[in-house]
C-alpha cells in the first residue's frame, strides 16, 4: 500500500502541497497531471530522495516519512532510464538485484536479454526503458515507481511492455505508481488515478470516478472532456425524480432532481451539488445523435444543427450547434456514415441524466 | 532597393570578426606558449643531461615530486569530501564556503606563506604545539607540503566539484532505489563517473604544487624544491645555471598535463 497523508516536499524552487492518496495493497496506481505539476517529484518524495518537509508516508503499512530510500523496499524507474554507462547492460540489470537467477528471467520477460551484450551508450531511448525496468523489477520490489517507463517505445513494444508489467504487477502483487501522460493507458492500467497540477492532488479515485465525475472543470478540461457548461443549479425535488426509473439504483437515495440552465439549454440530472453556479460536464460519448427525436429514456433531448464534423479514424466527432450551445458528440465513423451527417443536418442530441455530471 | 536581396545579411561583417578572432587568440597562444617553447629549447637538453651529474638538482626534483604527491594526496582526501558537498547540498553559507576556498587563489602567494608561517610558525598556538609533539613544519619538508597544499587545493576542489556537478544526481537517485546507501552509491556510481575529472583535477593540482614557489619561499627556503633551487641559482650565478633548473621543473609540471589532455582525447575518441 501506498498511503500519502498532506506529505509535502521541496524540490529546488517547486513545492509538492499537501499531497494525500491510497493505493492500497497489489492496487494499480496511475498519476496523471499536465507538465511540471510535479509527478515526477511526488515519485521521488515516495521513493526517499527527496525529502518529504511535512505529511506522512506509509508503505505497505510502515511509516517510512524519514526512512533511508534503501530501506523502503521499492525500485523506481525514470523516464529517462539512468541506466549506469559505467556499467554494462547485465551488470546494470543485476545492481540491485535479488539473485542472478531473477535478474535473468526478469531481462528475459522484458526482452531486455537480447540486449545484454552492447554498451549501454549504444542503446536506443527504448531499449533503455527496457533495462531499467528490468533493472527496477530484478530487485523484487514491495512497492514500484514508473516515470513514464513506456515513452520511448513503439507503439508495438509498448503494448508488449505495459502488458508486462501488468502480469509481474499482479503476479507478485506489487503496489505500483505510474506517472502517464497518456490517458489510455491510465485507464488499461489503473485501479487508481490521481490527478496532481501544481503540486497538489486535486481528485483521487477510481479512473472511471475521476474521469466521468472531475472535481472541477478545470479537471474535466484537462482529462478531455469535450462539454464543459458554465451555468446555474435549481433544485426540482428533495427526493428521487420520477423520471429517474431505469437509472442506475444507488442514485436515488438521497440525491436530488436538478435543473441546470446554460444558456438556452435546460438539462436535467441527479446530485447533490448546492444551489448556484456551477458547470455540468458531459462526455462526447455520452450524447447520442438521431435524425429523429429518439424512443428511449433518455431524459435531455435537444434539436440542432452540425456544425462541424472531424473524423478520427474510427471515431467522428459531430459539433452540434444547440441554441447557439455547442454539444460535441463522439460516434463511430461507421454510424456518422449511416446517419448520413454533414454540416447542416438537423439531428436530435440526446443524454440521460446520469451523464450529466455537476461540479 | 539596392542589388541585395532583403533579408539576407551580408557575410562580409562575419568574415572580419573571424579574422580578429583568430588574430587575437593566435597572439595570446603564441604569448603562452613562446616563454615556455624558449625556456625548454634553451635549457631542456642541458638540464635532462645535469640529471646525472647534479646531485642537488636531482634531490630538489625527488623533494618537489614527493611533496608535490603528498599534498596532493591530502587536497584529494579532504577536497572530495568538500567538493561533494558543494556541488551536492544545498545549505546555509555555501556562497560564503565556496569563497573561503577560493582564497588562496586570490591572494599573492607570499602573502600565503607569511599567513601559514602564522598559523605554523613556533610561536604560534598550533605551530608550538606541534613542535612540543616533536612535529616541526617550518622550515622542514612539511612546511612544503603545507605550502603547496594551501595554494593548489582550491585547484583540485573546484575541478572536483564541477567533475560531481556534471553527474545527474538522479543517478545516486536509483542506487539508493536499488538497495545502496548513500556511501556506496557515491562509490558505485558517482565515483566511477566523475573519475576523469578528478583525475583530471588532481593532475592539475599535482602540477600547480611542483610550480609553487612564493609561499614555499616564506615557509621552507631549505631543503630546496626545484623552484627554489631555481631562484637560488639565478640569485647567486645568473640566468645560465637557472636556466637547465628552470627548464626541468617547467618539463616536470607538463609532462603528467601533456600525458592527461592525450589520453582523455584518446578516450573521447574511444567513447564516440
Amino acid at each position: 500500500m501506498i498511503e500519502c497523508q498532506g506529505l509535502s516536499a521541496r524540490h529546488g524552487t517547486f513545492r509538492l502541497a499537501e499531497v494525500t492518496f491510497t493505493v492500497p495493497t497489489g492496487q494499480y496506481g496511475v498519476v496523471i497531471g499536465p507538465a511540471g505539476s510535479g509527478k515526477t517529484t511526488l515519485l521521488e518524495t515516495i521513493a526517499g530522495v527527496v525529502p518529504a518537509t511535512a505529511g506522512t508516508l506509509r508503505l505497505n503499512g510502515r511509516d517510512c516519512t524519514a526512512t533511508e530510500p534503501e530501506a523502503r523496499g521499492l525500485s523506481l524507474v525514470y523516464q529517462h532510464a539512468f541506466l549506469f554507462p559505467h556499467l554494462s547492460v547485465a551488470h546494470n540489470i543485476a545492481y540491485g538485484a535479488a539473485s542472478s537467477e531473477q535478474a535473468e528471467a526478469v531481462a528475459r520477460r522484458f526482452g531486455a536479454d537480447a540486449l545484454t551484450g552492447r554498451p549501454v551508450r549504444a542503446l536506443s531511448g527504448g531499449e533503455r526503458q527496457l533495462v531499467a525496468l528490468a533493472r527496477a523489477f530484478a530487485r523484487r520490489p514491495a512497492v514500484v515507481l514508473l516515470d513514464e517507463p513506456f515513452s520511448a517505445l513503439d507503439p508495438r513494444r509498448r503494448t508488449i511492455v505495459r502488458r508486462e508489467v501488468r502480469n509481474l504487477h499482479r503476479e507478485w502483487g506489487l503496489t505500483t505508481l505510474h506517472v502517464t501522460h497518456d490517458f489510455t493507458e491510465a485507464g488499461l492500467l489503473g485501479d487508481v488515478a490521481v490527478l496532481l497540477d501544481e503540486g497538489r492532488a486535486l481528485q483521487w479515485g477510481a479512473p472511471e470516478e475521476v474521469f466521468r465525475r472531475p472535481a472541477s472543470p478545470y479537471i474535466a478540461e484537462f482529462l478531455g472532456a469535450e462539454n464543459v457548461l458554465a451555468g446555474t443549479v435549481r433544485v426540482l425535488a428533495e427526493e428521487a425524480p420520477d423520471w429517474l426509473e431505469g437509472e442506475p439504483a444507488p442514485i436515488a437515495h438521497g440525491y436530488r432532481a436538478i435543473e441546470f440552465t446554460t444558456g438556452a439549454l435546460v438539462l436535467y440530472t441527479v446530485g447533490d451539488y448546492p444551489l448556484g453556479t456551477g458547470y455540468a460536464v458531459i462526455r462526447a460519448e455520452e450524447i447520442v445523435l438521431s435524425l429523429e427525436p429518439p424512443a428511449g429514456s433518455a431524459r435531455n433531448r435537444f434539436r440542432g444543427v452540425v456544425a462541424e464534423l472531424a473524423t478520427l479514424g474510427a471515431l467522428t466527432r459531430v459539433t452540434v450547434d444547440v441554441a447557439g450551445v455547442p454539444l460535441v458528440a463522439s460516434l463511430t465513423t461507421r454510424s456518422a456514415k449511416e446517419l448520413a451527417l454533414k454540416v447542416g443536418t438537423d439531428v436530435t442530441a440526446s443524454f440521460k441524466a446520469m451523464a450529466v455530471h455537476l461540479c | 532597393m539596392n542589388g541585395r536581396a532583403s533579408g539576407a545579411p551580408s557575410r562580409e561583417p562575419q568574415r572580419i570578426i573571424a579574422v580578429l578572432a583568430a588574430v587575437a587568440s593566435s597572439i595570446l597562444l603564441l604569448f603562452l606558449a613562446a616563454p615556455i617553447g624558449q625556456l625548454i629549447g634553451a635549457g631542456g637538453a642541458e638540464g635532462i643531461r645535469r640529471l646525472g651529474t647534479d646531485a642537488e638538482l636531482r634531490q630538489a626534483l625527488a623533494l618537489t615530486a614527493t611533496t608535490a604527491t603528498a599534498a596532493t594526496v591530502l587536497g584529494v582526501l579532504g577536497g572530495t569530501p568538500l567538493a561533494y558537498l558543494l556541488a551536492r547540498r544545498e545549505f546555509r553559507g555555501r556562497a560564503v564556503l565556496s569563497a573561503v576556498l577560493d582564497l588562496p587563489l586570490l591572494i599573492p602567494h607570499p602573502v600565503a606563506g607569511i599567513a601559514l608561517l602564522l598559523l605554523l610558525g613556533r610561536d604560534s598556538v598550533l605551530g608550538g604545539t606541534l613542535i612540543s609533539a616533536g612535529l616541526r613544519v617550518v622550515g622542514t619538508p612539511l612546511g612544503i607540503v603545507a605550502a603547496m597544499l594551501f595554494v593548489a587545493a582550491p585547484l583540485f576542489i573546484s575541478g572536483a566539484r564541477e567533475a560531481f556537478a556534471k553527474v545527474d544526481p538522479r543517478y545516486e537517485a536509483v542506487a539508493r532505489t536499488l538497495g545502496d546507501s548513500p556511501l556506496r552509491a557515491f562509490l558505485r556510481v558517482t565515483l566511477p563517473l566523475s573519475r576523469r575529472g578528478l583525475i583530471a583535477s588532481s593532475v592539475v593540482m599535482w602540477a600547480r604544487a611542483v610550480s609553487e614557489f612564493g609561499a614555499i619561499v616564506v615557509l621552507t627556503y631549505n631543503p630546496k624544491v626545484a623552484s627554489v633551487l631555481s631562484y637560488d641559482r639565478f640569485t647567486g650565478f645568473g640566468l645560465e645555471e637557472a636556466l637547465p633548473v628552470a627548464a626541468v621543473l617547467a618539463l616536470l609540471a607538463l609532462i603528467p598535463l601533456t600525458a592527461l589532455r592525450t589520453l582523455r582525447g584518446a578516450d573521447d575518441g574511444a567513447a564516440r
